[in-house]
């Protein structure tokens, strides 16, 4: 003889309401509509209705709780979000600046409540090293160097990664964010540069590559066969990823609108010879030349050349834009703080002209003048720590960073504040060595090697 | 010169219909607020004077696009009764729909009506701004029929409708993503509405459940097909006049705030969010709303964030002003007719109605997300 099993709790199912979203469970029944604890869904009779919003047992269908978020939320290493609590100092960005300064705030105050709100994960790496990585056969293991979560956990701060920050309130002293509105005594805003955008250049097609992400999901795609692959843009960045991707054995081609690349950083005499060293990396340049437009076509990328002699068309299976770097300065023209191409700080204490704000890095202007180096921001970080802390100090000087293209081929090194109205002198001009130098007076303002 | 004269007869016009709103509002309003919040009376009476000074046409383009009037006016209804501010940016979205009608049946006769408080619509739209935004289905499907769409689909909760008045809504023709149509549903008769359960305030604003099967929207009800257009340029001063049902609720917090001051200041002192800081927290909400109102029609990403945020940013601090307004007035604010805790639950609801903050958050988000080729 066999007994049947009573019904396991877990074998009751739910059902939600497609309207309202209100939940009928099988185990609890709708004893206020005479459905007793138990009722099966297919045994209510057809004129019952929804208790909440009144509609048709139609208008129900089975219902699984979510096992985890579809979206998953945001993660916040240590520390809380209770709107009451008042954070010592708020960092907006965790690249190289928001490291820095959380750093450097660390030492100086070892007790500060400090917190770092990023829009990616927070990871720390060195961010020169994505433009050299492919030819290096790199990873992203081998590129970050601690996960945002690690770092924040040694320096006893808190992280709140994937999150955006959409608006300031100076008077108040709060900081909204998609993960909530944090109240700060000071703010440091360290939220880098972004890849300027261009309508024919569609982020839906073209790569720009300016964060760790960006750049895991480039290799992803790139995969590992050789593909072509066009830089648009011959800045630094551009010129380095050109020659990176040759030598990682793709057929590169570098485009620019000059007439030969890093035009406006080097004098001619010396861009030539970037030019014929990257000729001979074996990439294909094409100055003079824009890209009207780009399309997806069933072999890869369709771009659309305007050049001198004429419109062309390229194919390329990946297309990387470098045309250079702009601050978004939506935020702090929203906050009322005063902006030009950068946010505008004092050039002595890194304030904005917002109280207890202060900026740093690639987001600033200094003078008028974006600086997007790395070499700068140890000094930019000791001088914010000290002004916050009420520590005396020395006040920052801007020293324009040395700027170097790391290139096997066409390596060279500019130092000293080079300008595009001064002419350029040739010290030295020997095979495989072209010293230039620029001048105003008997001062030596700018100095190249290559 | 001619410009100048015309400038400063426009402000005096608005002066003229700010005096005349917050009139109503002090008035007739005012006797009436507790009866609104809790006993379901819909205050149409109040819309129709309302309608008659022309604070419900400020917004739109036979009157100028005013919208920074048009929230000024709200706020100032607001500030006395959450609610009629409510029915208010109902009623002014609704115009809006009309407006955009290719037929003149609807944005010239309707609209003229509408616009004056003559007759009465609300909006349906929550679900289907959600619904786009990726965070729950359409509710209402539609397929084409001789001379319309035939719409069917329930809705939980619409408000400022009743039998003989009209909401904008929009179904999915076919369910497919991207064949949205609007239109505007009429309630010639009261078959299809259906009674709400008893909400915890703000019962006065007519808010029904609609359930349709099949029901003919004739095409000259069609307001926008395909929709999706018309919803990019709607969506920002859709989000941007709920500024003015914020703005009011806070100042009304403020005003409880002060007038406890007098008895019970030597107490209140050791309160946050006092009713200085509120103000001035306020005032730049306000000022900022305004400034956003100026460029009503941008539709760029940066416009839309500002947008996003503002409405964050007024129901941050309406629910801080009315928390802060009831600690403020004590025992006395607690009472059932007493506005502080009528404007906690008021408070409330702008930060949940569509959008709200969790909605404007993901949308943030998303807004904000870099995009990189697939």
């Amino acid at each position: 003889m066999t007994f049947p099993l009573p019904e396991a709790a877990s074998s009751f199912q739910k059902y939600i309401c497609i309207v309202c979203g209100w939940i009928y469970d099988e185990e609890l029944g709708d004893p206020d509509s005479g459905l007793p604890p138990g009722t099966r869904f297919d045994d209510i009779p057809d004129d019952w209705s929804c208790p909440l919003c009144g509609v048709a047992k139609a208008d129900f269908e089975p219902y699984t709780p979510a096992s985890r978020p579809a979206v998953p939320a945001a993660s916040v290493t240590q520390g809380t979000r209770s709107s009451s609590m008042v954070w010592d100092t708020v960092i907006v960005g965790a690249g190289s600046a928001g490291w820095s300064m959380a750093e450097r705030l660390r030492t100086l105050a070892p007790t500060a409540n400090i917190a770092i709100v990023s829009a990616c994960e927070g990871d720390i790496y060195p961010k020169p090293l994505l433009s050299v990585a492919l030819s290096r056969d790199l990873t992203d293991e081998h590129i970050r160097s601690k996960k945002g979560e690690a770092a924040a956990r040694e320096l006893g701060i808190s992280l709140f990664a994937q999150t955006y920050v959409s608006g300031i309130d100076p008077t108040a002293k709060r900081l909204r964010t998609t993960q909530g509105t944090l109240r700060y005594k000071s703010l440091v805003l360290a939220y880098g540069a972004r890849p300027a955008l261009l309508p024919g250049l569609p982020s839906s097609l073209v790569w720009r590559i300016n964060n760790l992400r960006a750049w895991q999901q480039l290799r992803q795609r790139i995969g590992q066969d050789k593909k072509r692959i066009t830089v648009v843009g011959a800045g630094l960045v551009g010129c380095e990823l050109a020659e990176d991707a040759a030598h990682a054995g793709h057929e590169v081609t570098l485009l620019y609108r000059d007439d030969f690349p890093l035009q406006t950083l080097l004098p001619e005499a010396a861009a030539r010879i970037t030019a014929e060293h990257l000729r001979q990396a074996g990439i294909t340049l094409l100055a003079n030349a824009s890209v009207r437009g780009v399309q997806r076509q069933d072999s890869g990328i369709g771009l659309d050349i305007a050049s001198p002699v004429g419109p062309g068309d390229i194919q390329a299976d990946i297309v990387i834009a470098t045309i250079g770097l702009e601050t978004d300065l939506r935020l702090p023209r929203a906050a009322g703080l005063n902006t030009d191409c950068g946010i505008v700080v004092n050039p002595s204490t890194l304030q904005t002209s917002g109280p207890d704000i202060y900026a740093m890095g690639d987001c600033i202007s200094v003078e008028g003048v974006p600086c997007r180096y790395i070499a700068p921001l140890a000094a930019q970080a000791d001088t914010i720590a000290h002004e916050i802390l009420g520590l005396p100090h020395s006040g920052y000087r801007h020293q324009p960073p040395k700027i170097r293209l790391k290139s096997k081929v066409a390596a060279f090194e500019l130092s000293g504040r080079p300008c595009s109205d001064l002419p350029w002198e040739t010290v030295e001009n020997a095979p495989g060595r072209l010293v230039m130098q620029q001048r105003r007076g008997s001062t030596i303002t700018a100095r190249l090697e290559v | 010169m001619l410009s100048n004269m015309a400038v400063s007869s426009r402000l005096t016009d608005d002066k003229t219909l700010l005096a005349r709103v917050d009139d109503i509002a002090h008035g007739p309003l005012a006797k009436i607020v507790v009866d609104i919040d809790q006993k379901g009376h819909y205050p149409l009476e109040i819309m129709r004077l309302l309608g008659e000074s022309g604070a419900l046409a400020a917004h739109l383009q036979t009157h100028g696009e005013n919208f920074g009037l048009a929230l000024r006016a709200m706020a100032s209804v607001s500030r006395e009764c959450g609610a009629t501010g409510f029915l208010m940016w109902c009623h002014m979205v609704c115009g809006l729909y009309l407006q955009a009608a290719p037929d003149a049946s609807l944005s010239k006769d309707l609209l003229a009506r509408h616009a004056t408080g003559q007759t009465f619509g609300g909006t349906a739209l929550s679900n289907p701004m959600k619904a786009l935004a990726g965070i729950e289905r359409m509710a209402l499907t539609a397929v084409e029929a001789d001379g319309g769409f035939l719409v069917s689909g329930n809705l939980p909760w619409v408000s400022h409708i009743a039998e003989g008045q009209y909401c904008g809504a929009m179904a999915r023709k076919d369910g497919q993503p991207g064949q949205e149509v609007l239109f505007l549903l009429r309630f010639e008769d009261a078959s299809v509405l259906h009674r709400c359960p008893h909400f915890s305030g703000m019962e006065g604003t007519s808010t029904w459940g609609i359930r349709l099967d099949n029901h003919f929207v004739p095409t000259s009800d069609v307001i926008a097909f395909p929709a999706q257009e018309l919803v990019t340029t709607i969506k920002a001063p859709f989000i941007l006049l709920q500024g003015g049902m914020a703005a009011g609720i806070v100042q009304g917090c403020i005003d409880s705030m002060r007038e406890a001051e007098p008895q019970l200041g030597h107490v209140n002192r050791f309160l946050e969010d006092r009713p200085d800081t509120m103000q001035q927290e306020l005032d730049a909400f306000v000022q900022r709303a305004l400034h956003l109102a100026q460029t009503p029609h941008r539709t760029d990403k940066d416009y839309l964030l500002d947008v996003l945020d503002l409405r964050v940013l007024g129901s941050e601090l309406a629910l801080r002003a009315s928390q802060s307004a009831l600690l403020h007035q004590g025992a006395r604010g607690y009472l059932s007719a007493a506005a502080p805790q009528r404007r906690v639950r008021e408070a409330q609801f702008v930060a949940i109605v569509t959008p709200a903050i969790k909605h404007l958050r993901l949308e943030i988000a998303r807004l904000m997300t870099e995009e990189l080729p697939a």
